[in-house]
């Protein structure tokens, strides 16, 4: 495994980069194959294919009259199964969001990189609090505000692959 | 609806396909550079508390009984000991089968407290048993990186 100066950012050994790959310090390191594959289900397997055809379908239970995004078999509430698909808009509105100053890997973001912002974001025709954890972009960070209006931006269709990724991230209309 | 619906064939099964990144590097430590410093050299070391009379190896900066520090009792122990537990191996790191087992053994240190875990080479698995001599077979000077298994395996060692 190749060994990065990023590694030993912020660790309080006091060692330096070339300590590791010089030899200075004796190492052993492990890159194990982790590999998955997860089921998706009936209902997650329909929505992860609907993405790829730019569309966001949800699942109705007409005994509770919701209407659930992600879409889901059961509903947790009426404990029964749930009826209808429905598509919903790929519009919506912020219900929480963050600005992060770090990144995936929980380090400092290079200077002059966007912060990144994931929020929250009820998606219309969903029923209220239903909705997708995402990315906000083409927006000032300081302008985003809880209920304001955001629009998917999607992938090019050849580009899509069938995952929430398809949405590229959500920007104000 | 409901309970019909649902998948029928195989061919409509969806999965999710990702990758766990779990890759670490680990430095050895201060007694574990110690040790594998030794290991490069062909050598065991040790530290030792005198006061509760226990003598570690793999060795430790602390002693586990009563905290004293032992860093400046670092000795070389002869790279010898006995089996103290051992099982043959018919699978390989992999899951597959192999017809010549791997021969793996805890193996106490002469003159310590510890042990190692390790391969047994240059016998059968039929001749093993619980207390018998093994040393140290190491491997050429030059393809040594530090690691435990610098020691190729230990093999057995006529009984003196």
């Amino acid at each position: 495994m190749e060994i990065s100066a990023d590694m030993l950012k912020g660790t309080a050994t006091g060692l330096k980069h070339k300590d590791l790959v010089q030899g200075k310090v004796l190492t052993t390191s492990c890159d194990p194959n982790l590999q998955y594959a997860w089921d998706d289900g009936v209902a997650i397997g329909r929505y992860l294919k609907e993405l790829k055809h730019g569309r966001i379908i949800a699942k109705k239970c007409n005994k509770c009259d919701r209407t659930m995004l992600p879409p889901r078999m059961f509903c947790e509430r009426c404990w029964r199964i749930t009826d209808d698909w429905v598509f919903v808009q790929d519009t919506g509105k912020v219900n929480t969001f963050a600005i992060s100053h770090v990144d995936w890997k929980a380090g400092r973001l290079p200077k002059g990189q966007r912060y990144f912002t994931p929020a929250v974001i009820e998606i219309d025709g969903a029923s209220a609090g239903m909705g997708i954890l995402h990315l906000l972009d083409e927006v000032d960070p300081d302008d985003i505000y809880v209920g304001m209006k955001v629009r998917a931006v999607w992938r090019p269709e050849a580009e899509r692959t069938g995952a929430i990724t398809d949405i590229k991230y959500f920007k104000p209309y | 609806m409901g309970l019909v619906e649902r998948h029928s064939r195989t061919t409509d099964l969806t999965n999710w396909r990702g990758q766990i990144p779990v890759n670490y590097v680990y430095t050895m430590g201060r007694a574990g550079e110690k040790f594998f410093r030794g290991i490069l050299k062909g050598q065991l070391l040790t530290t030792e508390c005198q006061t509760c009379s226990v003598t570690y190896l793999p060795p430790r900066i602390y002693c586990e009984r009563c905290f004293a520090r032992l860093e400046d009792s670092y000795t070389k122990v002869p790279a010898q000991g006995t089996v103290h537990t051992f099982t043959a191996c018919h699978k390989t790191l992999d899951g597959s089968h192999t017809d010549e087992p791997i021969l793996l053994a805890m193996i106490r240190i002469d003159q310590t407290d510890g042990g190692l875990v390790h391969y047994l080479g240059e016998v059968k698995p039929e001749a093993v048993f619980v207390g018998m001599p093994v040393q140290a077979k190491f491997k050429p000077k030059k393809e040594r990186v530090g690691s435990i298994l610098d020691i190729a395996y230990f093999k057995p060692r006529p009984r003196v």
